[in-house]
C-alpha cells in the first residue's frame, strides 16, 4: 500500500511539469498581454512594466526562471493585475476560504443525500421514496447560478435571515448560502446513487445469509450493506471534491467571497499568466492527491481492490 | 527688498477658496449614530499604492488614503489639499506649491515637500514600473520623458523642495491647465521610510503609513477592504463618518439586491433598471453627468475604401439616432453626443455643430443625399462592413441598434464582430478592425484630455486621423491662456471630418441611500472623498 502510495505520488512530478510547460505556452498564444490595455502604454513605459516582471526575456529563459523559483524558493512569481501581490498572496488568501466553503458543502452534500438515498432505498416505492425523487429532481434543475439567487430573495431580503454575501472572516452566517448553493445539486446525485446502490447491494445473497443468522436490521444495513453500497458514492466524490475545494467561480462572484474561484477567470481575462499557471499547479496537485484519497478509502473498503494494490 | 518686487513681477499667486475642506454639515442637522459607510465596488483594486494605481475604484480609496497638493470640491474645483496655494512663474514654467505645516502623516511624522519631491520620482522611475508613468510627462515634468526612457535618472526629475513646506516643478513647456492635474493619485507623497521598510507590502494594513482622513485597517482581497478615521489627519476634526467599507461584489444584479436588503449604503445600478429604480426610488436612484465620452471610431488607415470618403463618415453620424441609442436603449440619463467633447468639461462651451441643430428626419435625409452623393447606398455600389465591439449587453445593444439604422435608412449592411476585452483591445489597437466602438473617460477636467486623443501622434487615436489643423490647434493649446476658441475650431473640424462619430456622453448611475449626505453631484470626474459625506439621522 505505501509502495503504491508513493508510486502514484512520484507520477504527480511529470505530469505537473507537463502540464506547467502545456499551460505556459498556451498563454502566450492567446491575443493580448497582461499589460494591454484601454489605454496603450507608450513604449518607454512598457519596456519598464516588461522589464521588472521578466516577460521581456525570451520565452525559454522566463520558462526556466518560474520553475527555478517554484523548486527552488515555492514562489509562483508576483500577480500582474494585483500589482502588489505574489501568486503565493493570492492562493494564501484565496484558498482558505475556498476550502471553507468547499469542505461545509461536501458535508452536506453527505450528510444530507446519504440519509435521503438510504431512506428512499428502505422505503422503495412509498411516499419518502417518491419525496426523495421528488427533491433530487427539483436540486437537480436549480442549478447553482439559479438557486443561489432564489435562496438570496429568500433568506436575504424576504426573511432577513442571512447575509446577501460576504465571508466575514468565515461567520457562519456567511458560509451557508455558498455551501448550500453550490452543494446542492450534488446531494441529489448522491442521494439517487446511494439509493440505487443500496438497493442493490439489499438484494445482495449476503445479505439474505446475514438476515437468515439473525442479525438484528440495523447491524445488517450499516455493516454489512452500506459500506458497499457507497463504493460508487466514494468515486463520484473524488473529483467533485476537488472542484468544491478549487472553488466555484459562479459562488465566488455572486457571494463575493473571495475565494479561489474568481481568481482563475479573472486572471484569465487579464492575461495575468502567473496566477493561471500558479492555480492550475495547486488544481492538480489537489486533484491528484483527492483521486489518490479516494483510491485509498476505496482500498480501506474494499478486500479486493487492497489486495490489487499490493 | 528689490529682489521681493521682482519675484511679484513674475509670479502671481493663485489663492484656492477656503470654504469648509471636509464635510459641510448644516447647523441643526440630526447625525447618525453609525457613521459607517458601505459601498460596493465591481473589481478588486490593482494596487493601493499610489504611484502605481490604474483604476477608478482604486482611485477613491486613495483620495481617503494620502492627501495630495489639492483635492476637488463638490463642484470639481481645486481645493486646497496639503497646499494651500501655488504660485506660477511669468512664463508658466514653473509652479511652487506651499504646503500647510499642520499636515501629518498617519505615524505623527510632518508632511513635507520632500514626500512630495519622493513621491513624484517614485512615479517615473523605471525601478518601480509604473503603468501610469506617462501621467507625470503628460504633466510635462521636467525630464519626466527621459527619466523614463532611462536616458536620465529620477534625481533629474524637475521637482525640488526648497524648504520643508515649499514644493517647486519645473515644466518642460506651459501648461495652463498644470494645476488640474495635482488631484490625480499619481502625484500624491510617499512616505520614503514606510516604503524602504516594508518593500511592496508597505501598502498593507499595519505597514500603510497615509496622509488622508482615513487609514486602512483591513484588506481582504476580493472580499473587502476597511478604512477608519485617522486622527492625525489635519482636519479629522471636521471629518464625520468614522468607518468607510468598500465591498467587491462581482454581479450587478447582486450589488443591488444587497443595496435593497439593506447591506450596502450605494450601489452601481444595473444597465437599463435606472428608470424602474428612479420611480420605485424617487430620492436614491441618481444620475449624474460623467466625464466620458463613447464614440465608433473609423479606421482610416486600413478599413474599408469607402470610409476615406468623408461623404460616407458624415451620412453614418448623421443616421444615427443617438435619442433612440440613449432614451430606450441605455435608459441611463446618457447625453446625446454630436460632439467629442463632453458638456460637462469644465471651461468648455459646446460649439455650433451644423448637424447638432436638425431633427433626426432632416439628417437622415442628409445623410441619403451625402450617400448617394459618394455613390453608395441604395441605387449605388452596395456597402458592408464590419464593426467590432468588446463582450458586453450595453455594447451589444448599441450596435445592434445603430447597425439596424444604417441598413433601414442607409442601405447598409453591418457585420457584428464581438471579441473578448484583451482580444478587442489588441484588434483595435492594431487597426485589425474596420469600425470599432471606443469611449473615453478624462484624466483631468480639461477638453485636451479628449481632444489630444485625434491629435495625429497620439497613441490612442485608433481611427488614425491626422489633420495637419488638428495638430496645430492642439499644440497651440498647451501654451494658450484662453484654449477655448482653439478647442471650438478643433470640434468643427472633426464635425467636418468626422473621423469618429461621438454618439453620447456618459452619465453615472448609482443608489444612493438618502440619508448619505455630501455626494459631490456636481463633481463630473465623480472624486469622491469620504471626508466629504456624513450620514443624517432617520
Amino acid at each position: 500500500m505505501l509502495n503504491y502510495t508513493l508510486r502514484r505520488l512520484m507520477a504527480v512530478i511529470p505530469t505537473i511539469l507537463i502540464l506547467i510547460v502545456a499551460c505556459f505556452f498556451l498563454m502566450r498564444l492567446a491575443p493580448g498581454g497582461p499589460f494591454t490595455s484601454e489605454r496603450p502604454l507608450p513604449p518607454a513605459v512598457m519596456k519598464n512594466v516588461l522589464e521588472r516582471y521578466g516577460l521581456d526575456e525570451p520565452l525559454y529563459v522566463q520558462l526556466w526562471t518560474y520553475l527555478k523559483n517554484i523548486v527552488l524558493h515555492f514562489d509562483f512569481g508576483p500577480s500582474f493585475a494585483q500589482k502588489d501581490r505574489s501568486v503565493n498572496d493570492l492562493i494564501a488568501q484565496g484558498f482558505p476560504v475556498t476550502l471553507t466553503y468547499g469542505f461545509f458543502s461536501a458535508i452536506f452534500v453527505l450528510a444530507i443525500g446519504i440519509p435521503l438515498g438510504v431512506v428512499a432505498a428502505l422505503r422503495h416505492n412509498s411516499f419518502w421514496d417518491y419525496v426523495m425523487t421528488g427533491l433530487a429532481i427539483f436540486s437537480q434543475i436549480f442549478p447553482n447560478f439559479v438557486l443561489a439567487p432564489i435562496m438570496v430573495l429568500l433568506f436575504t431580503l424576504s426573511w432577513g435571515l442571512l447575509p446577501g454575501g460576504g465571508w466575514n472572516g468565515g461567520q457562519w452566517p456567511y458560509v451557508i448560502m455558498p455551501a448550500v448553493a453550490l452543494g446542492t445539486s450534488y446531494m441529489a446525485s448522491v442521494a439517487r446513487l446511494t439509493r440505487g446502490s443500496l438497493l442493490e447491494t439489499l438484494s445482495a445473497p449476503y445479505i439474505r445469509t446475514a438476515r437468515a443468522k439473525g442479525l438484528p436490521e440495523h447491524t445488517v444495513l450499516i455493516r454489512h450493506a452500506l459500506k458497499p453500497a457507497l463504493l460508487p458514492v466514494i468515486s463520484y466524490m473524488g473529483p467533485v471534491f476537488v472542484y468544491m475545494i478549487t472553488g466555484s467561480v459562479f459562488i465566488d462572484i455572486f457571494f463575493s467571497t473571495g475565494g479561489i474561484g474568481q481568481n482563475f477567470i479573472d486572471a484569465a481575462y487579464t492575461r495575468d499568466y502567473a496566477v493561471i499557471l500558479g492555480l492550475a499547479i495547486l488544481y492538480s496537485v489537489l486533484t491528484f492527491v483527492l483521486l489518490l484519497l479516494v483510491d485509498l478509502i476505496y482500498a480501506w473498503i474494499d478486500p479486493k481492490v487492497r489486495s490489487d494494490m499490493s | 527688498m528689490k529682489k521681493t518686487t521682482f519675484a511679484l513681477a513674475l509670479t502671481f499667486t493663485t489663492a484656492l477658496s477656503s470654504t469648509a475642506f471636509a464635510a459641510d454639515v448644516p447647523t441643526g442637522t440630526k447625525l447618525a449614530a453609525d457613521q459607517t459607510y458601505t459601498y460596493r465596488i465591481l473589481d478588486e483594486f490593482a494596487s493601493l499604492d499610489p504611484q502605481l494605481n490604474e483604476g477608478v475604484a482604486g482611485s477613491v480609496v486613495l483620495r481617503d488614503l494620502f492627501e495630495g497638493l489639492y483635492n476637488q470640491d463638490s463642484e470639481g474645483n481645486n481645493v486646497p489639499g496639503v497646499a494651500t496655494h501655488h504660485d506660477v512663474s511669468a512664463d508658466n514654467m514653473t509652479y511652487t506649491f506651499h504646503l500647510r505645516q499642520d499636515a501629518k502623516w498617519s505615524d505623527g511624522k510632518p508632511v513635507t515637500a520632500h514626500d512630495f519631491v519622493y513621491g513624484w520620482k517614485r512615479a517615473v522611475d523605471p525601478a518601480l514600473a509604473s503603468p501610469y508613468a506617462w501621467y507625470m510627462e503628460l504633466m510635462s515634468v521636467k525630464n519626466g520623458a527621459e527619466i523614463i526612457s532611462g536616458e536620465k535618472t529620477p534625481d533629474d526629475l524637475g521637482v525640488s523642495a526648497t524648504d520643508d513646506y515649499t514644493f517647486v516643478v519645473n515644466l518642460t513647456q506651459p501648461l495652463p491647465y498644470f494645476a488640474e492635474m495635482v488631484t490625480h493619485t499619481t502625484t500624491f507623497p510617499a512616505p520614503k521610510w514606510a516604503v524602504e521598510a516594508h518593500g511592496d507590502s508597505w501598502i498593507r494594513p499595519g505597514n500603510m503609513v497615509g496622509n488622508g482622513a482615513y487609514t486602512l485597517t483591513e484588506h481582504v482581497l476580493k472580499e473587502r477592504s476597511t478604512r477608519v478615521r485617522n486622527p492625525n489627519y489635519w482636519d479629522n476634526e471636521n471629518t464625520v463618518l468614522d468607518t468607510v467599507v468598500a465591498l467587491v461584489i462581482g454581479d450587478d444584479a447582486q450589488g443591488l439586491t444587497r443595496y435593497r436588503a439593506g447591506e450596502l449604503d450605494k450601489t452601481d445600478i444595473p444597465a437599463g433598471q435606472y428608470p424602474a429604480l428612479k420611480d420605485e426610488f424617487p430620492a436614491e436612484a441618481i444620475a449624474v453627468p460623467r466625464l466620458c465620452n463613447y464614440y465608433f471610431s473609423y479606421n482610416l488607415a486600413s478599413g474599408p475604401e469607402a470610409f476615406q470618403d468623408v461623404r460616407v463618415r458624415k451620412a453614418l453620424a448623421l443616421a444615427l439616432d443617438r435619442n433612440v441609442i440613449v432614451d430606450q436603449v441605455l435608459q441611463g440619463g446618457q447625453f446625446p453626443a454630436y460632439n467629442f467633447t463632453p458638456s460637462a468639461t469644465a471651461g468648455f462651451d459646446v460649439p455650433e455643430i451644423d448637424y447638432a441643430g436638425l431633427s433626426q428626419a432632416e439628417r437622415d435625409a442628409m445623410a441619403v443625399e451625402l450617400l448617394a452623393e459618394a455613390g453608395y447606398g441604395k441605387g449605388g455600389k452596395p456597402l458592408a462592413f464590419k464593426y467590432l465591439y468588446n463582450t458586453s449587453e450595453a455594447h451589444q445593444s448599441v450596435a445592434i441598434v445603430a447597425t439596424q439604422m444604417w441598413k433601414q435608412k442607409l442601405g447598409i449592411e453591418v457585420t457584428l464582430e464581438n471579441q473578448e476585452w484583451k482580444v478587442f483591445l489588441e484588434n483595435r489597437g492594431n487597426q485589425n478592425f474596420e469600425m470599432a466602438r471606443g469611449a473615453w473617460c478624462g484624466d483631468y477636467n480639461e477638453a485636451s484630455t479628449f481632444l489630444d486623443l485625434l491629435v495625429s501622434s497620439s497613441g490612442y487615436n485608433d481611427a488614425k486621423f491626422s489633420n495637419a489643423r488638428v495638430d496645430e490647434l492642439m499644440a497651440m493649446a498647451k501654451s494658450s491662456q484662453d484654449a477655448g476658441p482653439l478647442y471650438t475650431e478643433v470640434e468643427q473640424i472633426l464635425s467636418q471630418e468626422m473621423p469618429v462619430i461621438p454618439v453620447y456622453h456618459y452619465s453615472a448611475n448609482m443608489m444612493l441611500k438618502d440619508n448619505v449626505m455630501g455626494w459631490p453631484v456636481k463633481n463630473v470626474q465623480q472624486q469622491t472623498y469620504s471626508k466629504d459625506l456624513f450620514k443624517v439621522a432617520k
